[in-house]
C-alpha cells in the first residue's frame, strides 16, 4: 500500500473524483482531501492524500500519466507521501510491544537461572542456613554467605585513582555487619498500617487564630475587595456560605487539604480558610465603608497626589506665552475646581432655587394667593366703607394676626427687597394650595403626618416653601381641632415666623409697593382670584369633609389640589374680565359668588376651619396691607359675598397685568402650564365641574391672549433692549429710567400714596373699571413688562429710551451725574447753565493740575529713559535690540533717491562740482574741437601748398586711420577725455618732446615718430595739413576699412593714445596725429624697410600659420582636456559645496 | 517722600527688570492714570497720582506707608524687593515657576524650591533669572531667583534647589510688623 500526495487540485474536487481518477491504477483504500483556507475562509490550496494499493509499475504509470497534468483547472502534482502519522505511530507501538515481549523474558530467565542455581546449591531466598559466614556458595563462584546468613555476591570494585590496586574486592562476609532484617523488628511489633509519605502530616499546635493558621500553611484566599451592594444581604449570604463551609470542615480532618488551601482555589471546600474568611470579610466591610466614606474627601487629595507623582516623573516646561488659564486646565487645578463645584453645589442649588424657581413656578400661585387677600380686603373696604373696625376685630381674634400685623413696620424698613422677593413669601401660603403640582401635594401629606419629615424634605427647598408648609399645616390642623386651633395656631406659627424672615420682607416689600404704585396693587390684585379659589376649595372641602376627616391626610391633598383649577378660572376671568363686558364677568361673578356664598355659609356655619383659613389669609392680607386691613372682615360676615364678588371683578383685571409685570413671559407660560395640570386633578364638587369647564374655556382664551401679549412684550423688550444697546446706552440707561414718571415715583412716594388713596376712593364708589383705568395709566417700574394698557405708552417708551440732548456727550454725562445726585427729581433739573461753572472750575483745576502733571510727566519721561538705559544695558535683547534692528535691516533695494528730500542729499555724489567743471571744460573742448577743423583748414591750405605729394599717397593708408578715429573720438569720447585729461596733460609733454626729439635724428624710443617729424620737420603743419587733406578726400569711403585695418596694427591702447593726441591737436593737431600714428608701430624703428628689417620677417608670419595645423590641433586638444578637467573639478566642488550647505 | 534720583531709579529698574523685563514700562506708563515711584524711609512706594496728592498732606514723620511698597534700598544702596510688590510682578512676570501643592507650604515658610517641588517652569529660564513662583492653581506665592536653568532643572536630583527663595506671601504673616 502506498500513500500518495496529490497536490494542485481545484477546490471543487471531491473524494469520489479522486477515487475514480486513481482507481484505474490500483485499489484506492482511502482518500483524504484537505483544503487550506485563509483568514477570510477563502480556500487557496487544496490537496489530498490517497492510500492506494498499487504496484510499482502502476505507480510509475500513474505518475507519468497524471503528474503535471491539468485536471479541473489545476495542475496535479503527485508524490509519494509518508505513511500517515497515525499509522506510523501504530506501527511504532506495535514494534515496541513486540520487542518488549521478546526482551523481558530473557532478563527474567537469567534471574530465574541464578535463583534456580542458587536454590540447587541449597540457598533459599538468598539465605543459606547453617552456613558459617564466609563460606562460598557451592556452584557459584563469587557468592558468599555473609554474616547474617545471607548470600551475597563478592564485588569487584574499581579502585579510586589514588590507590595502587586497580580493583578492590569487596567481600560482604567481612563487611556487612550493618545489614539487618527489618522484618524481624517489624515482626516483633504489631504490624503498623503503611501510610504513604504524602499522607504523613505534621501538626502544628495552635489555635484558630491567623498566625497559627499561617504557621500551618493555611493562608486566606485572596479576594479582591468587593463593592458592597445591599450590604446586609451580602452579609447574610456570606454568613450562610460561611456556615456551609464550616460544617464540612468540622466533620473531617482537613489537615491533608490544608496545604492546598495555601495555594488558593479550593478555599470553598476548606473549612479553615472559610472560617477565617468570614471575619475577614467583616473587616473588609468595615474597611470598605470607611473607604467609601473617606473616598469623596480623599478623591481630590488622591488626584492631587497622583498628579504629584506624575509630576515627579515629568517636569513641565512651559513656554513664555504660557497663560494662567491654561494652567487651570491642567489636572490638579481642574480637579480642585471640580471639587469646589461639588462643594458649592448646595450653595448653587440654593441660590438657584432662591433665584430661579421661585419666580418661575411659584410666583403665579403665590402672587395670586397673596394678592387676592389684599384685593379682597380692599374691595371689602370699598363696600363696607369703614372696615377698619372689623379689621381690628379680626386682629383680636387670633394672635397670628398680631404677629403679622407687627411685621408691617419691619417691612417698611426693608423696602430694598426686590419685588420678586415680596411676591414669593406672600405667595407661599397660597402656593401650597394653588401650586397644584402633585409633588408638593405629596410632600404635604407626609407633612401632615410628621412635621419633622416634612421639614426635612423641605429643608432642601427654599425657606419660603417651609413657611408655606407651616401655614398649610395650620390650615389643616384647624379643621381637625377647631377648638384648639387658636392655641395651636400660635405655636405653629412661630416656626413659620422664624423661617418667614423672607415672608416678612416680602410683606414689607409689598407694603412699600402699595404706596409706591398702583401697578403693584394690580399685581396684588391678580392673586386675589386664587383666594377665591381657596374659598371654593374650602367649600368643596366642606362637602368632602366627612370623608376627609375619615381619610386623614387625603382630604388635605384634595384641598390642596382644588385651588389650582380655581386659579385658572380666576386668571381666565381676570383676562376676560377686561375684554368682556360686565355681563360675562357678572355671570362668572354670580357663579363664583354662589360658590362663595356656599363656602361662606359653610365656613360660618359648619366649621371654623374654613374660617380659619380665610382668616389666616386675611391676616396675611392685613399684614401685607395695613391700609387694606380695614376691609378684611368680609370673611366672617355673610354679606361679604358681594364684596368678594366685587373683589373678584377687581382682581381679574389686575391679575393679568400683575402676572405679566411680575416676571417675564416665560414665567407666564410656565404658570399656564402649571395651571393646566390642575385641571386634570379631580374636582371636588360637581357643580364646580361645569364652572371649571367654562373657566377652562376662558382660561384657554386667556392663555392665547396672554401669549399674544407675551409676544408683544417680547417685541417691546427687544425694541427697548436694542435701544439700550445703542452706543449711547451707557449714559442713556439712567436717563431712560430716570425719566419724569420714574422720578416721580421713586422720589415722591407721597404722591403715589395720595394716588392710591384716590384710587381706593374710586374703588369704593364701585367703579371698578375706572379704578382699573387709573391704575393702568400709572406707569409701573418695569414698564416694559406692563400689560396692554401700556402698549399705548409704547411711543412714549420709545422716546424715553432716546438720550435727551442735554445729556449727550461728556458734559451731558456730568450733568447726568449732577442731576442724579438729586434723585433725578424734576424739581432739580439741571441744564447747561449748571455746567458752565463747573467747566470753568474744571478748567481752573486743569490749569492748576497741569503744573503737577507736567512734573509727573517729566518724571515719567525720565523714568522711561532710565528704563531704556537699564533695559539696553542689562538686557540688550530687549526693546533696544528691536529698535536697533530696523536700521540694520534697511532695504537697500527699496531705497530710492528722492531729490526733493534733504536727507537724500547724502546720496548725491560730490562729483557734481567736478562735473560742472568738466562740463565747462567739455564745452570748451567741444568748441575747440569744432573750431579745430577751421583751424585745420587754414593750416590745410598752408600745408597743401608745401605738401609732398610723394608721401601723401604713401601715408594715406597709415595716417588716415588715426585721423578719423580721432575725429570720432572728439565726438563720442568726451567723458573719457575727462578722465584721461590728467594723463593727457602729461602725455602732451612727451609728445612735444618727441616732436622736439623728432628733430634730432638720434631719437631712440620714438624713432619712428622722430623720424617722421624729422622728415617733415620743417613743415609740421604741412604734415598735419597733409593728413587733413587726405582725410578730406578719402574720409567717407575709407572709414570703414581703415578702422578694420587699424585693428591689427594698433593695440588696445589706441583710444588712450589717440585721446592724447587730440589734446595736442588743439595746438598741433597734425603733430599729435602723427605721433599717435608713429607710436603704434613702435617696434619697427624706421618707417622704411631696411635690410634685415624685422618687419619683413615678422610681417609674413602673420600671414601664415605659426605652426602646423596638426600641432595647433594637438595644442588645442591639450588645452581642451585641461579646460574640461578644470571645469569638472569646479563642477564637483560646486556640487560638494551645495551638498554640504544643504546638509547643514 | 521724594521722587527717586536717577541712580535709585536705575538700580530699582534693574532689579525689577529681572522679573518683569521691559514690562516695567507698563508700570511707569499706565493708561489708567499716572503712577509714580516715591522714596520714603528708604522704601520705594508705587502709587497713583491721586494718592500722592493725598499723601502730601501727611508729614514725613507721621507717614508710614503710601501706595504699594515695592521694596527698600539697603544701606549699601542696593534695592531689595518686598513681597508687597508681588501684586505688580505677578501679572507681568516673564519667567514663572509653578510649585506642586506639596511644596507650597515649604515655600511659604521661606524655604527654597526643590526640584521635587517643582511642578512646571517656563522654558528658557536662565540661571539666576528672577522668577515668580506660582502654585499649581496659578496663585502667585512669591518670587525668587532661578538657581538652575530650565535644562538643568530637568536633570538635577530631586533634592537640589531650583529656585532661591526671595519673598513669599507667608511674609505677610511672618513679617507683619515690618512690612509696609
Amino acid at each position: 500500500m502506498r500513500r500518495l500526495y496529490v497536490g494542485g487540485l481545484s477546490h471543487t474536487v471531491t473524494q469520489n473524483d479522486l477515487k475514480e481518477r486513481f482507481g484505474r491504477f490500483g485499489d484506492v483504500e482511502d482518500v483524504e482531501v484537505r483544503t487550506r483556507m485563509d483568514d477570510e475562509g477563502v480556500p487557496y490550496k487544496t490537496f489530498s492524500y490517497i492510500n492506494i494499493n498499487i504496484s510499482d509499475g502502476d505507480l510509475k504509470k500513474c505518475m507519468t500519466l497524471l503528474n503535471k497534468s491539468k485536471w479541473k483547472g489545476g495542475t496535479l502534482q503527485i508524490e509519494t507521501a509518508k505513511e500517515s502519522f497515525l499509522q506510523r505511530l501504530a506501527e511504532e507501538r506495535q514494534t515496541a510491544a513486540e520487542q518488549k515481549g521478546l526482551r523481558q523474558p530473557k532478563a527474567e530467565d537469567q534471574k530465574q537461572k541464578v535463583l534456580d542455581s542458587l536454590s540447587k546449591a541449597g540457598v533459599e531466598n538468598f539465605t543459606m542456613k547453617a552456613a558459617v559466614p564466609g563460606t562460598e556458595v557451592p556452584g557459584h563462584k563469587d557468592w558468599v554467605v555473609s554474616k547474617f546468613g545471607r548470600v551475597l555476591p563478592v564485588l569487584q570494585l574499581k579502585a579510586q585513582k589514588g590507590s595502587r590496586a586497580r580493583t578492590l574486592k569487596y567481600d560482604p562476609s567481612k563487611y556487612s555487619h550493618n545489614i539487618r532484617k527489618l522484618d524481624r523488628a517489624g515482626g516483633a511489633d504489631l504490624p503498623t498500617p503503611v501510610t504513604p509519605v504524602t499522607q504523613l502530616t505534621w501538626e502544628v499546635q495552635g489555635g484558630d487564630d491567623d498566625i497559627s493558621k499561617k504557621r500551618r500553611g493555611e493562608f486566606p484566599l485572596y479576594e479582591p475587595p468587593r463593592r458592597k451592594k445591599g450590604r446586609a444581604d451580602a452579609g447574610s449570604a456570606r454568613d450562610a456560605e460561611g456556615a456551609a463551609r464550616a460544617k464540612p470542615t468540622v466533620g473531617s480532618a482537613p489537615r491533608a487539604e490544608a496545604p492546598r488551601l495555601a495555594n488558593g482555589r479550593e478555599a470553598a471546600t476548606d473549612p479553615g480558610p472559610a472560617r477565617r474568611e468570614w471575619p475577614r470579610f467583616a473587616g473588609a466591610d468595615s474597611d470598605d465603608e470607611i473607604r467609601r466614606l473617606v473616598a469623596p474627601q480623599d478623591t481630590s487629595h488622591d488626584a492631587l497626589r497622583q498628579e504629584e507623582d506624575d509630576d515627579g516623573d515629568k517636569l513641565e516646561v512651559v513656554g513664555l506665552d504660557y497663560l494662567v488659564k491654561s494652567g487651570r486646565k491642567g489636572g490638579p487645578d481642574h480637579k480642585d475646581e471640580n471639587d469646589y463645584d461639588s462643594a458649592d453645589t448646595d450653595e448653587l442649588f440654593a441660590s438657584r432655587k432662591a433665584a430661579l424657581p421661585p419666580p418661575q413656578e411659584r410666583p403665579t400661585p403665590r402672587a395670586a394667593a397673596g394678592n387676592r387677600k389684599r384685593k379682597l380686603m380692599k374691595k371689602k373696604k370699598k363696600k363696607s366703607g369703614g372696615g377698619e373696625e372689623e379689621v381690628e376685630e379680626e386682629e383680636d381674634d387670633s394672635s397670628e394676626e398680631e404677629v403679622f400685623s407687627r411685621k408691617p413696620p419691619a417691612e417698611c424698613s426693608s423696602q430694598n427687597q426686590s419685588k420678586k422677593m415680596r411676591v414669593l413669601p406672600v405667595v407661599n401660603p397660597p402656593s401650597s394650595e394653588s401650586d397644584g403640582s402633585e409633588e408638593e401635594e405629596e410632600e404635604e401629606e407626609p407633612s401632615d403626618c410628621s412635621d419633622s419629615d416634612y421639614e426635612a424634605m423641605f429643608s432642601n427647598v427654599t425657606h419660603l416653601s417651609i413657611s408655606l408648609a407651616d401655614l398649610q399645616k395650620l390650615a389643616e390642623e384647624s379643621p381637625q381641632t377647631p377648638e384648639t386651633r387658636e392655641t395651636t395656631a400660635p405655636s405653629v406659627l412661630p416656626p413659620a415666623h422664624k423661617k418667614g424672615i423672607l415672608p416678612e420682607e416680602i410683606l414689607a416689600s409689598l407694603m412699600r409697593d402699595d404706596p409706591r404704585k398702583d401697578k403693584l396693587k394690580e399685581r396684588i390684585k391678580a392673586p386675589p382670584l386664587p383666594a377665591f379659589k381657596g374659598t371654593r376649595a374650602l367649600s368643596g372641602g366642606e362637602e368632602r369633609r366627612p370623608k376627609e376627616e375619615g381619610g386623614g391626610s387625603v382630604k388635605k391633598q384634595k384641598l390642596v389640589e382644588e385651588p389650582p383649577p380655581m386659579n385658572h378660572k380666576a386668571t381666565g376671568s381676570t383676562i376676560n374680565g377686561r375684554d368682556l363686558a360686565e355681563s360675562e364677568s357678572s355671570e362668572e361673578e354670580e357663579e363664583e359668588a354662589a360658590c362663595e356664598v356656599v363656602k361662606n355659609i359653610a365656613e360660618a356655619g359648619s366649621s371654623s376651619s374654613s374660617e380659619e383659613e380665610e382668616e389666616k389669609r386675611k391676616k396675611k392680607h392685613l399684614t401685607a396691607q395695613p391700609e387694606a386691613a380695614a376691609a378684611s372682615s368680609s370673611s366672617s360676615s355673610s354679606s361679604s359675598e358681594e364684596g368678594q364678588e366685587n373683589a373678584v371683578k377687581a382682581a381679574k383685571p389686575p391679575a393679568a397685568p400683575d402676572s405679566e409685570s411680575s416676571s417675564e413671559e416665560e414665567e407666564e407660560e410656565e404658570e399656564e402650564k402649571k395651571q393646566a395640570p390642575p385641571l386634570r386633578l379631580p374636582l371636588g364638587a360637581k357643580e364646580e365641574e361645569e364652572r371649571q369647564r367654562k373657566a377652562n374655556e376662558r382660561r384657554l382664551a386667556a392663555v392665547q391672549q396672554r401669549q399674544k401679549e407675551a409676544d408683544e412684550h417680547k417685541q417691546l423688550i427687544q425694541g427697548a433692549l436694542s435701544n439700550l444697546d445703542a452706543p449711547k446706552a451707557a449714559a442713556g440707561k439712567h436717563i431712560v429710567f430716570g425719566s419724569d414718571d420714574e422720578d416721580e415715583r421713586q422720589t415722591t412716594p407721597k404722591k403715589t400714596v395720595s394716588r392710591d388713596g384716590r384710587s381706593e376712593g374710586e374703588a369704593t364708589v364701585g367703579d371698578e373699571e375706572t379704578a382699573k383705568g387709573k391704575m393702568c395709566p400709572k406707569p409701573s417700574v418695569p414698564q416694559l413688562f406692563a400689560g396692554d394698557e401700556e402698549e399705548g405708552d409704547e411711543e412714549e417708551d420709545g422716546s424715553r429710551f432716546d438720550i435727551k440732548p442735554q445729556f449727550e456727550g461728556r458734559v451731558g454725562q456730568k450733568l447726568m451725574e449732577l442731576q442724579s445726585r438729586f434723585g433725578r427729581d424734576e424739581r432739580f433739573r439741571m441744564d447747561s447753565r449748571f455746567l458752565d461753572e463747573e467747566e470753568e472750575e474744571e478748567s481752573e483745576k486743569k490749569k492748576s493740575g497741569t503744573e503737577e502733571e507736567e512734573a509727573l510727566d517729566e518724571e515719567k519721561k525720565k523714568n522711561l529713559s532710565i528704563l531704556q538705559d537699564v533695559l539696553g544695558g542689562s538686557r540688550p535683547a530687549g526693546g533696544a535690540k528691536t529698535a536697533a534692528k530696523p536700521k540694520a535691516f534697511r532695504d537697500v533695494s527699496a531705497l530710492h533717491y528722492d531729490p526733493s528730500r534733504e536727507e537724500h542729499a547724502a546720496f548725491e555724489t560730490k562729483t557734481d562740482n567736478a562735473k560742472k567743471d568738466s562740463k565747462a571744460a567739455r564745452r570748451k573742448k567741444r568748441e575747440e574741437a569744432q573750431k579745430l577743423p577751421e583751424v585745420s583748414k587754414e593750416i590745410y591750405y598752408d600745408v597743401s601748398g608745401d605738401l609732398k605729394a610723394v608721401f601723401g599717397q604713401a601715408k594715406v593708408a597709415a595716417e588716415e586711420e588715426d585721423v578719423v578715429p580721432a575725429a570720432e573720438d572728439e565726438e563720442t569720447n568726451w567723458d573719457r577725455e575727462e578722465e584721461a585729461e590728467g594723463g593727457g596733460g602729461e602725455d602732451e609733454e612727451p609728445a612735444l618732446q618727441s616732436s622736439l626729439l623728432g628733430a634730432d635724428p638720434a631719437a631712440e624710443s620714438e624713432e619712428a615718430s622722430g623720424f617722421k617729424f624729422s622728415f617733415f620737420e620743417d613743415d609740421a603743419q604741412t604734415g598735419s595739413g597733409e593728413t587733413e587733406y587726405k582725410v578730406e578726400s578719402i574720409q567717407a569711403p575709407k572709414v570703414s576699412w581703415q578702422q578694420d585695418l587699424r585693428f591689427p596694427d594698433s593695440s588696445s591702447d589706441d583710444d588712450d593714445e589717440e585721446e592724447q593726441p587730440e589734446e595736442e591737436e588743439q595746438e598741433q593737431p597734425d603733430v599729435t596725429a602723427k605721433t599717435t600714428e608713429v607710436e603704434i608701430p613702435s617696434k619697427p624703428q624706421l618707417f622704411f624697410f631696411y635690410c634685415d628689417d624685422s618687419r619683413l620677417t615678422e610681417g609674413p608670419r602673420s600671414f601664415c600659420r605659426p605652426s602646423h595645423l596638426e600641432e595647433q590641433r594637438e595644442q588645442w586638444e591639450e588645452r581642451r582636456t585641461e579646460l574640461r578637467e578644470e571645469y569638472r573639478k569646479k563642477h564637483k566642488d560646486a556640487r560638494r559645496k551645495l551638498r554640504s550647505s544643504l546638509k547643514s | 517722600m521724594r521722587p527717586l534720583t536717577d541712580e535709585e531709579t536705575k538700580t530699582m529698574f534693574e532689579k525689577l527688570s529681572k522679573y518683569i523685563g521691559e514690562n516695567i514700562k507698563i508700570l511707569v506708563d499706565r493708561p489708567d492714570g499716572s503712577y509714580c515711584f516715591r522714596l520714603h524711609n528708604d522704601r520705594v512706594y508705587y502709587m497713583s497720582e491721586k494718592i500722592l496728592k493725598l499723601a502730601a498732606h501727611v508729614s514725613r514723620e507721621k507717614l508710614v506707608s503710601v501706595g504699594t511698597c515695592f521694596g527698600k534700598f539697603t544701606k549699601t544702596m542696593k534695592f531689595r524687593l518686598h513681597i508687597t510688590a508681588l501684586d505688580f510682578l505677578a501679572p507681568y512676570a516673564k519667567f514663572k515657576v509653578w510649585v506642586k501643592p506639596g511644596a507650597e507650604q515649604s515655600f511659604l515658610y521661606g524655604n527654597h524650591v526643590m526640584k521635587s517641588g517643582l511642578g512646571r517652569i517656563t522654558e528658557n529660564t536662565m540661571q539666576y533669572q528672577g522668577v515668580v513662583v506660582y502654585s499649581m492653581t496659578d496663585v502667585p506665592l512669591g518670587f525668587g531667583v532661578a538657581a538652575k536653568c530650565t535644562a538643568e532643572c530637568r536633570q538635577v536630583d530631586p533634592m537640589s534647589i531650583v529656585v532661591f527663595h526671595q519673598a513669599d506671601v507667608g511674609e505677610f504673616i511672618r513679617n507683619e510688623d515690618t512690612l509696609t
